[in-house]
């Protein structure tokens, strides 16, 4: 099954974040070397990040818990996917019941492009369609993508890309479904 | 990567295996444990093959498409054998998961395992019957309040209120006895909100309220110095599972506290033959639906049964004497809301439910009555969780 050819939705601009629809909850920066260390830092940071963010809701364990699960499989893609040094920065807002996480991160070429194609992916029509399919015959090598995928088909999270010229770096915006206070999606 | 994983046979014709914890591996190869097992499962059930996740907190995709991948394999190596899989609805993000799975193949069902958990739930989260829970905690929380550092408690400890309801308890105890930290859990999302709110609006700090399921409770081993569970093990059908969980979360040197009814030991005068006849017929009902209402004259056995020591217990006695009458007469009226729906589910002739309404009324008559007499009697016991394992 091949890519649909869509027009990739653009991220949100940094002057819609100054605006009072968005409030800012936290940021986090640290060493892409400190983060690759060990695999079970995705696991570790996810839930850490996500019972912070979770603070206010009703139930922030479940809110948590959801949040969690998100914010991991975008981490674990970031794992596997960034260039050997930089610096990568989270930084979360809120825009209503969404959560938007934004994570910036130095990327190779190669990244790059698997970035790219990621965001294409996670943005194709009948997205339900092509998740069931890849589930129904996996192909090797894409078990990676597939976890971006799901985030997007199963629980309608949305993964838009900014890459500011000239730089080694870009920007993923996932935004979270809208999750009640009771962590419900 | 942190899981557990369990395989018991829960019949002749099931077999169970359960995944516990945190399932998020590096690469699928780390899952080949997993998947052994799974594999050898299949290949010795018969008719339906369980994997219970109820309690799997955590799974990342690279299990998930490994689980899928066992799923595509048995569909071919055992095209007779149906996988389950066993969800709570507690953990947030299974169920949308698996029923991808479940749509996608004809061998896999999903059973949310804890939609049929609790027998009258729906009927106790009724908003109209939220006025009666507030009164009922009331008349019980004067009586109670004075015997609960005799029980073990006492300020800054860090205290778990299982199935809370509407959260008030806690809220009481947040004012009488600043805990370090209370979270009062529950199966009722309805409650859970109203909890939430009045928290909210009260600015209090140290409470937290979380959906759960108290046989399956996600909190961690050995975390609270003081576990409370009040009026609720007398209406599940299997309290043992809850028990299990209460000595789980509770520190070692920790208190477990509970209270339940004794039905039989409710008594009024006048009418007391009619009062009698209510709610021995109550107690049958309740049977029928898995719900002991006398678990209160057990409470010692559940306590010693549990391994707990230093067990003690007090009678929380309330009567129209101690308590208002107006209030304990609303308590006793909104039964009939209650009782309505036990006989409803367990197809009571309606002649049964009319002799139940009359039996209670009688029973606010003589609380309202200026020469009546009536008691109802609920049992507090706690223990001590041992420091040996």
């Amino acid at each position: 099954m091949s890519i649909v050819k869509t027009i990739t939705p653009a991220p949100p601009m940094e002057a819609d974040f100054a605006s009072s629809r968005y409030r800012m909850i936290m940021a986090a920066r640290f060493t892409v070397g400190g983060f690759a260390r060990e695999w079970a830092h995705c696991h570790l940071l996810a839930n850490y990040l996500a019972r912070y963010v979770s603070a206010n809701e009703g139930d922030p364990e479940r809110h948590a818990t959801l949040l969690s699960t998100f914010i991991n499989e975008l981490l674990e893609v970031i794992y596997r996917n960034h260039a050997a040094d930089g610096q990568i920065e989270l930084i979360f807002r809120k825009r209503g019941r969404h959560v938007i996480l934004q994570i910036a991160l130095p990327v190779t070429e190669q990244n790059r492009v698997f970035y790219r194609m990621a965001v294409q992916i996670v943005n194709q029509p009948d997205l339900k369609s092509w998740y069931r399919a890849r589930l129904e015959e996996p192909a090797e090598g894409e078990d990676t993508m597939l976890g971006l995928l799901e985030l997007a088909a199963v629980y309608a999270c949305t993964l838009t890309i900014s890459e500011p010229p000239g730089q080694d770096r870009i920007s993923l915006f996932l935004e979270l479904p809208e999750v009640d206070e009771m962590g419900e999606v | 990567m942190p899981v557990a994983l369990n395989m018991r046979l829960t019949g002749d014709k099931e077999q169970e295996v359960t995944l516990t914890g945190t399932l998020r591996p590096f690469v699928a190869e780390e899952m080949a444990s997993v998947r052994r097992s799974l594999e050898q499962a299949a290949w010795s059930a018969r008719g339906a093959l369980c994997v219970n996740l109820k309690r799997l907190k955590y799974m990342n995709n690279v299990a998930f498409l490994e689980l899928n991948r066992f799923v595509r394999w048995a569909a071919s190596a055992r095209p007779d054998l149906r996988v389950k899989f066993i969800l709570s609805s507690v953990i947030p993000w299974a169920i949308r998961k698996f029923q991808v799975i479940a749509e996608l193949y004809p061998n896999v069902t999903i059973e949310v395992y804890d939609k049929a958990f609790y027998p009258i739930q729906h009927v106790i989260e009724d908003d109209e019957f939220i006025n009666v829970l507030r009164t009922q905690e009331k008349i019980i929380w004067e009586h109670e309040q004075e015997k609960l550092a005799w029980h073990g408690m006492r300020p800054g400890l860090r205290v778990a209120d299982i199935c809370c309801g509407l959260g008030d308890f806690a809220i009481l105890l947040q004012r009488d006895f600043r805990p370090e930290y209370l979270v009062g859990v529950d199966h009722s999302k309805p409650f859970l909100r109203y909890a939430r709110q009045v928290v909210s609006d009260f600015g209090l700090e140290n409470i937290e309220y979380q959906y759960g399921d108290a046989a399956a409770l996600l909190l961690p081993d050995s975390s609270f110095d003081f576990v409370t569970c009040r009026l609720s093990l007398q209406v599940f059908n299997e309290p043992q599972h809850i028990l299990r969980e209460l000595l789980r979360i509770c520190k070692p040197g920790g208190r477990i506290y509970i209270t339940n009814e004794l039905m039989a030991g409710i008594v009024a005068h006048p009418g007391e033959n009619l009062i009698r006849w209510t709610y021995d017929k109550v107690i049958e009902i309740g049977h029928s639906l898995g719900m002991d209402m006398d678990t209160g004259l057990k409470t010692r056995e559940i306590l010693t049964d549990a391994g707990l020591e230093d067990i003690k217990i007090h009678l929380i006695d309330i009567n129209n004497m101690n308590s208002d009458p107006n209030d304990f007469g609303k308590v006793v009226e909104s039964w009939t809301y209650v009782t309505g729906q036990m006989c409803m589910r367990s197809s009571q002739p309606p002649e049964v439910f009319e002799r139940i309404k009359e039996g209670l009324m009688a029973h606010v008559e003589a609380i309202n009555s200026d020469r009546g007499f009536a008691s109802w009697p609920i049992y507090a016991g706690s223990g001590r969780k041992p420091f040996r394992a």
